[in-house]
C-alpha cells in the first residue's frame, strides 16, 4: 500500500487556522491499513481539533467522513453536496487523493493533513516498511523477490558494497542488508548462479519519464 | 448505582476488556468536559484475552501523545492497575479516586484557564 | 600507442608495486596537493586521489590529479558512482585521458548520508561493477554506453576495489570475478589488519584463478594511536581491526604509539611480499602522507625501479 504518516499538528492548523467549518475527509484503502488516515483517524483528528479549538476560545465546527478511495472520481463526488458548506477540506488521503478531490472540486481549498511517504508492506501490526520505489521495469525476478533499487541504500544491482557487515547495511545499522537477503535467499535455493552474470544500468527514464508518467487503456475507457 | 449516587461527577464506560479502549473514546471524554479520565485495568498477565492490558497501556500512552499536542496535561488521562491482592470494588475504587483527585484544575477542553479548587469536578472512568 | 601509465608498467613487468593515497584539501588552493606530490615523489609508482570520500566536499579529484601530473606524478583518478550520472561519468573519464591521466579506480562510492551534505541525493545512476563496464567498452571499442562511437577512445588502466573483510565473506571471491569480468585490471584492497583472513580470501582468489587475471595491491594504513584504533574498528563499516593490533598499540606510551603503528605497517607489508598472488601494496596514509617514505624505506621498496 501507499503509506503516511500525519502531519504535525501545529502544521495543519497552520493551514487551517483562518476557517471555521472544515470538512475532515478520510480513505478508506492505503491510509486505513497503516493508521494514519482511516474513519478511526479522521475521528481522533476532529476531536483533537475541536477540544484546541475551543481552548483558544475560537468555534470550528467539523464534518466527518470517509471515502472507500480517495484516488477514484467516482467515490468522490460523494462529496458534493457538501463541500460548498464547509471552508476548507482537511484530506487525509495520500498524496494521490488529496489532489484528486481537488480535481473534482476545484473551487475548494483542499489541504492535506498527511505526509505521503512510500510503497510498502504491512511487515507486522504496527510496523510498515517500503519495498517499491516505482522503477517501472521491475526486474524482482533477478533478485529473489528482493529490490535493490529500494532496499539497498545506494540502489546497487551488482551489489553488495564493501560496507555490508553483519548482514547489516553500513548506512542504517537496523537495516538488513539486502544484498546479503538476496545472496542468501538465492543461495538457499541453489540459484546463485543469477548473479555471475553483470547486471546492466538501469533504464532511468521509466521512472523518471518526462515528468508525471500516466497510464492509457483505451479498452478501459467508456 | 454509583452513577446516581455522585451524580454528574462521574461517568462510568464498561469494556468487556481494556484492551477494547480506543484511543477516540479516551479524547471523547476529554471533549465532553472530562476534567480525568481513567481508564482501571486488570493487572499485567492475567487478562482473560491474554494481552488486552498490554493493548490498552499502549492506547493509552498514544491517547496521552495526540492531548499533548494541543497543549492537555497527559496526567489527565491515568491508567489504574488493579493488583490482585485488591479486594477492591468499583464503588470502592471509585471513592477512592475521587478523593485523590478533589483537588484537580478543571480541564482548559470545558473552562478556560482558570487557577483553584472545584469540588464539583467532572470525571469520567472507563475499565 | 600512447604511453602507458607509469603503475601498469611496473606491474607488467613483474615488480612489486607501491601506490598511496592522497587527500585533497576542503578548498580551493593547489597548493597542498602539490606538497604531498612532492612528499610522495619518487617513493611510490602512482597516487590516487579519493573523490569526496565519506561524502563530504573536496576539491575534486580530477583537477588534483591534474594538479599531480603537472609534479611529474602518475595519478589514479577515483571515480565513484554517488555524485554523478553516466552523461557525467563518461564525460569526467574522458576529461581525465585529455588530462594525461592514465589510471582509474571505479567504486561506488560511501553513502551521502555518513558526510557534510546529508541532504544531497545520491546519485547511483550506475554501479561500481557497471562503471568498470562502461570504462573499459569506451577504452577497447572506443563507444559509450549505447553503442555511440568516440572520437578518440581514453587511454586508461582500470582499476576497483577489494574488501576482504566485509561480508558476506563466501561471495566475496564471486564478487571479485565480477569486476574483473566487468574489466577490472588492477585491485586495490582495503587495510589490512587481520592477516589471517587475508591469507584465507588470498587462497580463494588463488583457487579461482584470478590472481592470474588481475593485479592485486594490499591496503596498508598505519595507525596512529589505540584512539584510532578503536574507532576504525568500530565506527568505519568493512573494517577488520582484531584485538592483538589494538593492545599493541595499548602496550606502549601514548608518545610511542605512532611508531608502534608504524611498526605494525612495516611488518604487514613485508608478510604482504611473501603472499603468492599479491603483487603490490596501496598505502592509505591519510593526512600522514609524511610516513609513506619510511614505510617504503623500511620495506626495502625503495627505490622504485626504472620502467
Amino acid at each position: 500500500m501507499i503509506t503516511a504518516e500525519r502531519k504535525p499538528l501545529s502544521e495543519i492548523k497552520a493551514m487551517i487556522a483562518p476557517y471555521r467549518k472544515i470538512l475532515v475527509v478520510g480513505c478508506g484503502t492505503c491510509v486505513a491499513e497503516c493508521a494514519s488516515g482511516g474513519e478511526k483517524e479522521v475521528g481522533l483528528l476532529s476531536s483533537a481539533l475541536r477540544m484546541d479549538a475551543k481552548m483558544e476560545g475560537r468555534e470550528i465546527e467539523t464534518k466527518e467522513i470517509t471515502l472507500d478511495r480517495q484516488c477514484v472520481y467516482e467515490f468522490i463526488e460523494q462529496l458534493s453536496g457538501l463541500v460548498n458548506q464547509y471552508d476548507v477540506i482537511l484530506s487525509l488521503g495520500c498524496g494521490a487523493g488529496v489532489q484528486a478531490v481537488a480535481e473534482v472540486f476545484p473551487e475548494a481549498y483542499v489541504v492535506p493533513a498527511l505526509n505521503t511517504t512510500f510503497i510498502g508492506e504491512t511487515k507486522e501490526a504496527g510496523l510498515w516498511v517500503e519495498n517499491c520505489r516505482g522503477c517501472g521495469d521491475c526486474k524482482l525476478g533477478y533478485f529473489a523477490a528482493i529490490c535493490p533499487i529500494t532496499r539497498c541504500a545506494k540502489g546497487l544491482f551488482n551489489g553488495p558494497c564493501g560496507g555490508s557487515k553483519d548482514g547489516k547495511c553500513e548506512v542504517n545499522p537496523d537495516t538488513p542488508c539486502a544484498w546479503q537477503l538476496i545472496i542468501t535467499r538465492l543461495d538457499e535455493s541453489g540459484r546463485l548462479n543469477l548473479l555471475q552474470a553483470i547486471h546492466p544500468p538501469a533504464d532511468w527514464s521509466k521512472r523518471e519519464g518526462k515528468g508525471p508518467r500516466k497510464i492509457e487503456r483505451e479498452d478501459q475507457k467508456t | 448505582m454509583l452513577e446516581k449516587e455522585l451524580g454528574p461527577r462521574i461517568r462510568f464506560f464498561p469494556l468487556p476488556c481494556s484492551g477494547r479502549i480506543e484511543p477516540l473514546h479516551l479524547l471523547s471524554a476529554l471533549e465532553s468536559g472530562a476534567d480525568m479520565v481513567y481508564l482501571v485495568t486488570c493487572p499485567e498477565g492475567v487478562c482473560r484475552y491474554q494481552e488486552g492490558n498490554v493493548r490498552a497501556r499502549k492506547r493509552l500512552m498514544y491517547a496521552q501523545k495526540l492531548i499533548e499536542e494541543i497543549g492537555l496535561e497527559r496526567e489527565r488521562i491515568e491508567l489504574v492497575v488493579t493488583t490482585d491482592k485488591d479486594l477492591l470494588t468499583i464503588d470502592g475504587l471509585t471513592r477512592g479516586l475521587i478523593l485523590r483527585e478533589a483537588i484537580v484544575d478543571p480541564s482548559p477542553v470545558r473552562v478556560k484557564k482558570h487557577k483553584g479548587k472545584y469540588m464539583d469536578s467532572y470525571k469520567g472512568v472507563r475499565k | 600507442m600512447k604511453a602507458k601509465s607509469r603503475l601498469e608498467r611496473v606491474l607488467r613487468s613483474g615488480h612489486f608495486a607501491v601506490t598511496a593515497e592522497c587527500g585533497p584539501p576542503k578548498g580551493a588552493g593547489p597548493e597542498m596537493i602539490r606538497k604531498k606530490g612532492h612528499i610522495l615523489k619518487g617513493f611510490v609508482d602512482s597516487v590516487n586521489v579519493t573523490d569526496n570520500q565519506t561524502g563530504i566536499v573536496r576539491l575534486c579529484s580530477l583537477a588534483s590529479c591534474a594538479l599531480l601530473k603537472k609534479e611529474g606524478l602518475d595519478p589514479v583518478l577515483q571515480m565513484v558512482t554517488r555524485d554523478r550520472n553516466r552523461i557525467a561519468l563518461q564525460s569526467d573519464v574522458l576529461g581525465a585521458s585529455a588530462l594525461g591521466i592514465r589510471n582509474i579506480l571505479c567504486l561506488s562510492g560511501d553513502h551521502q548520508s555518513f558526510g557534510n551534505q546529508k541532504e544531497a541525493k545520491g546519485v547511483f545512476d550506475l554501479d561500481s561493477i557497471q562503471l568498470l563496464q562502461v570504462v573499459r567498452g569506451m577504452r577497447d571499442q572506443g563507444k559509450i554506453l549505447g553503442g555511440e562511437e568516440l572520437s578518440e577512445p581514453p587511454e586508461l588502466f582500470i582499476g576497483a576495489v577489494a574488501n576482504p573483510f566485509a561480508d558476506p565473506f563466501v561471495y566475496r571471491v564471486i564478487r571479485l570475478e565480477k569486476k574483473v569480468n566487468a574489466g577490472a585490471e588492477f585491485i586495490q584492497t582495503q587495510c589490512i589488519y587481520n592477516l589471517k583472513r587475508f591469507k584465507e580470501w588470498m587462497k580463494m582468489v588463488r583457487d579461482s584463478g584470478l590472481d592470474k587475471k588481475v593485479y592485486i595491491l594490499g591496503g596498508i594504513t598505519p595507525l596512529k594511536s589505540t584512539r584510532m584504533a578503536e574507532y576504525m574498528s568500530k565506527q568505519v563499516a568493512g573494517m577488520d581491526v582484531p584485538e592483538e593490533v589494538i593492545n599493541r598499540l595499548k602496550g606502549v606510551p601514548t608518545k610511542e604509539q605512532r611508531q608502534e603503528g608504524l611498526k605494525i605497517a612495516i611488518e604487514t607489508i613485508q608478510t604482504l611480499k611473501e603472499i603468492e598472488g599479491v603483487h603490490g601494496v596501496h598505502i592509505m596514509a591519510i593526512e600522514w602522507e609524511e610516513a609513506v617514505p619510511e614505510l617504503v624505506e623500511k620495506t626495502w621498496l625503495y627505490p622504485r625501479p626504472e620502467v
